[in-house]
């Protein structure tokens, strides 16, 4: 290899202009430059890997260096850090809350279904006849927001309805009956058809009519609740980081202010 | 020798205490830290010119090293450590033989039971 090897020099001046920070490649351009021309006259180093070392050490020591520098601006100024800690606890504070009302939004949705299935699970149990159980009522599942059940037998069968959907009697996943072997009582997000999810509770009958009721309504409601509160969650969240941004912006440019020296 | 000023900066890295160590006994210019830094007595430390040059910076903003004004030529100038420099490096050559003398003692006592 000729020494020195102009070719790699200027690469690494060139290197070193794009990637250096700007203050450092000011201040020691030259004598980095001229510490590169005593090594390589030195003869004491192998070409290839002195080569590749400077290289190496350029991109490492320029990354370290920005880092280095990107840390101290961001500590340099700690109106910056508490306004992204507060926002930080603001935004993983407000989403827990949303998401516990949501929670509790859902559950309530189950609550009226819960104490139907209870009291019609009793009288059938108690040897009731479930034609003289289930109120004489037809709800339209797809549109209305009324509470209905049927009573499907122990083969998954459905018996009897207060509920129709499109003329026929719904019947929910093979699933959940292989479940409610095991479980006196379940619920869950029935969706039937595509658009339509129904808060359902099914429970097991025991007695005379063995079987399982299933109590349901559509949860057209809460989800609305649940939209409402979400877009009202999301816009409280943004005025937050507006006002939270205005201030700490104000803070800042007041105290930049105070440090700058005034005039005599 | 050590202070609380000193030991807020301790321990050093690796490429600090070879900096400070080459200027230790005189005023150096770039290449001759690095060059004495890479040697055993140096803590064979690999500097290259950009770990070396954000290092110097470093060091001369917390006025543990200073140029000296001095150069042969505007590209190569030359360093020395300040006092409170060779506070620090001071400070750090007596935390390392503190360590130094108790892993010697361990593994002689290890090497005695063996």
């Amino acid at each position: 290899m000729s020494r020195p090897n102009a070719f790699l020099l200027a690469a690494y001046s060139a290197l070193l202009k794009l990637i250096y920070p700007t203050h450092l490649y000011t201040c020691y351009r030259d004598q980095m430059l001229q510490t590169i021309r005593d090594a390589d006259s030195d003869r004491t180093y192998n070409g290839f890997q002195f080569w590749s070392y400077l290289f190496a050490d350029l991109i490492r020591s320029s990354l370290l260096e920005h880092t280095r520098m990107f840390r101290n601006r961001i500590f340099a100024r700690p109106i910056l850090i508490h306004t992204l800690a507060l926002a930080l606890i603001l935004t993983v504070g407000g989403l827990f809350a949303a998401l516990t009302i949501q929670a509790a939004l859902r559950r309530s949705a189950d609550q009226p279904q819960m104490q139907m299935a209870d009291k019609y699970a009793s009288a059938l149990a108690s040897g009731s006849r479930i034609q003289n159980t289930l109120p004489p009522l037809q709800v339209d599942i797809q549109h209305s927001l009324e509470p209905f059940a049927i009573f499907y037998d122990a083969t998954g069968h459905a018996v009897e309805a207060t509920g129709h959907l499109a003329d026929s009697i719904p019947t929910p996943p093979l699933g959940v009956f292989v479940h409610m072997r095991t479980h006196a009582i379940s619920k869950f997000t029935w969706q039937p058809r595509s658009g339509l999810r129904i808060a359902a509770v099914m429970r097991r009958v025991e007695g005379p009519q063995p079987g399982f009721i299933l109590v349901g309504r559509s949860l057209q409601f809460t989800e609305v609740d649940e939209a409402l509160l979400r877009r009202g969650t999301f816009v409280t969240w943004l005025l937050l980081m507006c006002l939270l941004a205005a201030g700490a912006l104000y803070l800042d440019r007041a105290e930049r202010l105070r440090r700058s020296p005034t005039p005599a | 020798m050590s202070s609380p000023a000193s030991d807020q900066y301790l321990p050093l890295t690796p490429a600090v205490f070879a900096i400070l160590l080459a200027l230790s006994d005189r005023e150096k210019h770039g290449y001759a830290i690095m060059k004495e830094a890479a040697m055993p007595a140096g803590g064979q430390i690999k500097l290259g010119p950009g770990t070396l040059y954000g290092t110097l910076d470093r060091l001369m903003r917390d006025a543990l090293v200073e140029e000296t004004g001095l150069t042969d030529d505007r590209r190569r100038r030359y360093y020395r450590l300040t006092q409170f420099g060779s506070q620090v490096l001071a400070a750090e050559t007596s935390r390392l033989s503190t360590a130094l003398r108790t892993a010697r003692a361990r593994v002689t006592a290890e090497e005695v039971r063996a």
